[in-house]
């Protein structure tokens, strides 16, 4: 049975074509409604920030947040804020990612070796790095290093368990199959247990890093290390709330960011390619 | 006494060879932590400021409470019993803020996954909420509620409805309109509808959402504490942090674990098992 | 006529996960297969034929008697006793193609040949023009045609199959038994079937092995004298000689489970 031929052109659909294909999408897609409630928010907003008292401290006006955002960005520092928290994402969980994959296989492949660690990981896991955050600073004081690692710990554990869990979830019968062919444990692992363990790993990586995110904000806020995490920190404590609202939009928009456009298509797509059914 | 017999016995207490075996194995791990922490200190490998004794940890708690004058004082959260008084503060807004997040959010949940119209204006803003980590609110919130018990209250709320919401909205958009239309050719009415089929439908998303927004809300719920609290768990391990008394921190955050551990293992994993593995929609390994 | 796997005086006996109780599941089983031969394992639920496929395939060790391939005494899995298994076992993360190739490449052979031999099993199997596919694509029985090519393509010496048909309508569970027989004959390979459907192990079987219910006891051996190359059911169920076969199968297999029930 022939596969399917070279795909047809681009398709013209009925009589009549779309002069705004794509902006009629997005307003079918619920386009509209956001519009509405976008427009409708900062109407709302404006207004409120008009009538309070002392709306530079409470509430001030979107007009005063933006123009605090073009004055951060013309003095530079708005975009070393960014790179500075950004870079700090990466490094403490890129080691964190380092550590906790392959800690998390070699964990995983034997059963009672997983059967051992299991509650321990889960224990570690659900002690949040910002707790961590006083004793490292106690060890370290405040400086790029305690923030780092404690990134790194808030990373790690998620993943190793969530490593350790896919490796352990992976039918034995793969192993069974890869074993009559006459695999050596090394290629079991290289054919077997990565691929299979890889919608884990996504899983995995996409908490460790949603974590990570939290951690570094809260790191930064405490150990005085200069980022947008420091930045809304210090804002509010000079009354400069525009500047709070503009760093909170920020973190949003980098977090929407990475988790859409990165984290999430990352662990479809291993899922939804090999058609394996998530948890 | 025979395999056969003991296995029997051990049954009827709820356990069999291989949950024995799993907690027995699961807890050496445990054992070999704290052996070495006590060897820490008597080797003096790293200096007592850095890993404190673990006596010292213990000690710690009877040092927090020495004020304390009594049961009574214990459960009013008398300041004097410092360490029971943060404890039940940290506890005391989870509580709370579960109480009042996690109705909001499955309300307003069904309502906007029912209605596309408000589900689509809804949704992107529940993304953005989400996005913005309850941490990156507390300035804002220290701004308009000042240091203290309201801050950590609003970011836990904030933390727990917007997941709670959120998840509902799926999961209430994955219940299949087939049950809806049969419901209504039943004679059933809204009430019926929402209760009888989007409801119990959206319930595992429900309640991974409770359960994710425990487990985020309690982290930020620490954090908040430590920047803008002034009780709680997370304001004294800063505190404590601040004058280098290590063991009370150290205590601080090992009751942290425990306290999630508990709350996870006695209240999350049994709902979820109470609710969602019965209806058969949860695969587990066994 | 060479015999390519000698099984002599095999018992088999494990604790049970949950109560630690002793589980008997082969008692003192002898029999033999000739190279070239297609032979049937057939009995009740529970008669252990896993378990002894599994201990020939060397996935499960063996304490009591000799299980010999080629004279060689088996120590653990390999490549040369290829299995099929019920649940097909192919990955998931894999084309078609390369599922099948796969034992060929842990065998080292270079690309180019191995491609070759794996279109000759995929031409063999009829899933040609699917090469491309990954398996959640495919249906299930065109899953286990997968599994069939993977083992038939790393060149077993012997193959052992385990209950492969036992997921599959029973549309295509004709059809496919009908393609192993043609498979069988044109590669003339050794092989070992575990099913406990006596219509199949009487289609596919030269032998027929009958086993006891637990502890699993060889009962009987029953030879279907009807010529591999006339195999087709239509022919088949039409035979006098074929039908007397089965149904003396048949008989014996109900005594077991009739027995079992009490």
């Amino acid at each position: 049975m022939a596969t399917a031929s070279a795909p047809a052109a681009s398709s013209r659909q009925g009589p009549r074509t779309l002069r705004f294909p794509r902006l009629h999408r997005f307003l079918h897609k619920g386009g509209l409604e956001l519009a509405c409630v976008l427009l409708g928010g900062l109407a709302l907003w404006a207004l409120v920030s008009h009538v309070i008292p002392r709306p530079d401290r409470y509430l001030p006006s979107p007009g005063t947040v933006v123009y605090s955002s073009f004055d951060m960005l013309w003095k530079g520092l708005l975009p070393e804020f960014i790179w500075n928290t950004i870079w700090r994402l990466l490094i403490g969980s890129g080691l964190g990612i380092l550590v906790g994959i392959p800690f998390g296989i070699l964990l995983g492949l034997n059963r009672m070796v997983s059967d051992m660690f299991y509650p321990i990981l889960n224990f570690f896991q659900s002690i949040a790095g910002i707790a961590l955050l006083p004793v490292v600073m106690i060890w370290w004081g405040s400086s790029e290093q305690t923030v780092i690692f404690v990134i790194l710990y808030t990373c790690l554990f998620p993943i190793a368990f969530n490593v350790l869990v896919g490796v352990r979830s992976i039918p034995r019968i793969y192993v069974n199959a890869l074993r009559t062919l006459g695999a050596s444990r090394l290629r079991i692992v290289r054919d077997v247990i990565l691929p299979g363990a890889l919608p884990s790993i996504a899983t995995g990586l996409r908490l460790g890093i949603g974590f990570a995110w939290r951690a570094v904000i809260a790191g930064e806020m405490l150990a005085g290390q200069q980022g947008l995490g420091w930045m809304i920190f210090t804002a509010q404590q000079v009354d400069l709330t525009a500047q709070v609202i503009l760093g909170m939009a920020m973190i949003g928009l980098l977090w929407i960011v990475l988790d859409r456009y990165l984290l999430r298509p990352l662990e479809v797509d291993t899922i939804q390619r090999w058609g394996l059914v998530q948890r | 006494m025979n395999a056969a017999a003991s296995a029997l016995a051990l049954e009827r207490v709820g356990l069999d060879r291989r949950r024995l075996r799993r907690i027995g194995l699961g807890a050496i791990p445990f054992f070999l932590l704290l052996s070495l922490w006590q060897l820490n200190t008597y080797m003096g490998w790293l200096k007592p400021i850095y890993i404190p004794p673990l006596g010292s940890v213990v000690s710690a708690i009877f040092t927090l409470q020495e004020g304390c004058p009594g049961l009574w004082a214990v459960l009013t959260m008398n300041e004097s019993c410092l360490f029971t008084s943060h404890v039940l503060s940290s506890m005391g807004r989870v509580g709370l803020g579960l109480a009042v997040g996690v109705p909001l959010g499955i309300g307003l949940g069904l309502l906007a996954g029912m209605s596309r119209r408000l589900g689509n204006a809804m949704e992107p803003l529940g993304v953005f909420a989400n996005a913005i980590s309850g941490i990156a609110w507390v300035p804002l919130a220290i701004v308009w509620f000042g240091v203290g018990w309201m801050t950590t209250l609003f970011i836990l709320l904030n933390t727990v409805f917007w997941l709670v919401f959120f998840n509902t909205l799926l999961g209430v958009r994955g219940v299949p309109r087939t049950f809806e239309n049969s419901v209504l050719t039943l004679g059933g009415g809204r009430r019926h509808v929402i209760f009888q089929v989007y409801l119990p439908g959206a319930l595992p998303s429900i309640v991974t959402g409770v359960r994710m927004s425990m487990g985020f809300g309690w982290r930020a719920l620490i954090a908040a504490e430590m920047i803008g609290g002034n009780k709680g768990l997370g304001f004294m391990i800063f505190v404590s942090a601040g004058e280098y008394k290590v063991e009370e921190v150290f205590l601080g955050v090992l009751f942290i674990g425990i306290i999630w551990m508990i709350t996870d293992r006695t209240i999350l994993v049994p709902l979820e098992k109470w609710t969602i593995e019965r209806w058969g929609l949860v695969w587990r390994p066994s | 006529m060479r015999e390519k796997l000698i099984v002599e005086g095999l018992s088999h006996h494990y604790p049970d996960e949950y109560t630690g109780m002793d589980v008997h599941a082969l008692d003192n089983v002898s029999f033999k297969v000739h190279e070239g031969e297609f032979a049937a394992v057939v009995g009740p639920s529970g008669c252990g034929k896993s378990t002894l496929l599994n201990i020939l395939a060397g996935l499960l060790p063996h304490k009591v008697g000799s299980v010999r391939v080629d004279g060689t005494e088996v120590k653990g899995p390999g490549p040369d006793r290829g299995v099929v298994f019920q649940e097909h076992a192919i990955l998931p993360w894999r084309t078609v193609s390369r599922n099948i190739g796969h034992g060929l490449e842990i065998q080292g052979v270079p690309a180019a040949e191995r491609n070759r031999r794996v279109q000759e099993f995929v031409d063999m199997v009829g899933l040609t023009g699917f090469e491309g596919r990954y398996p959640h694509e495919l249906s299930g029985g065109m899953k286990q045609r997968v599994a069939l090519a993977r083992t038939l393509c790393a060149n077993p010496v012997v193959m052992l199959m385990d209950e492969p048909f036992a997921a599959v309508d029973a549309q295509t569970r004709i059809t496919l038994q009908e393609e192993l027989n043609r498979i069988a004959i044109a590669t003339r390979k050794t092989i070992l079937f575990i099913t406990h459907n006596v219509d199949e192990a009487a289609f596919l079987g030269d032998r027929c092995f009958i086993f006891t219910r637990r502890p699993g006891r060889l009962k009987a051996t029953v030879k279907i004298n009807l010529p591999r190359e006339a195999r087709q059911w239509k022919n088949a169920a039409a035979d006098p000689a074929f039908n007397r076969a089965r149904d003396e199968i048949l008989a014996m297999v109900r005594e077991e489970v009739r027995d079992g029930d009490g």
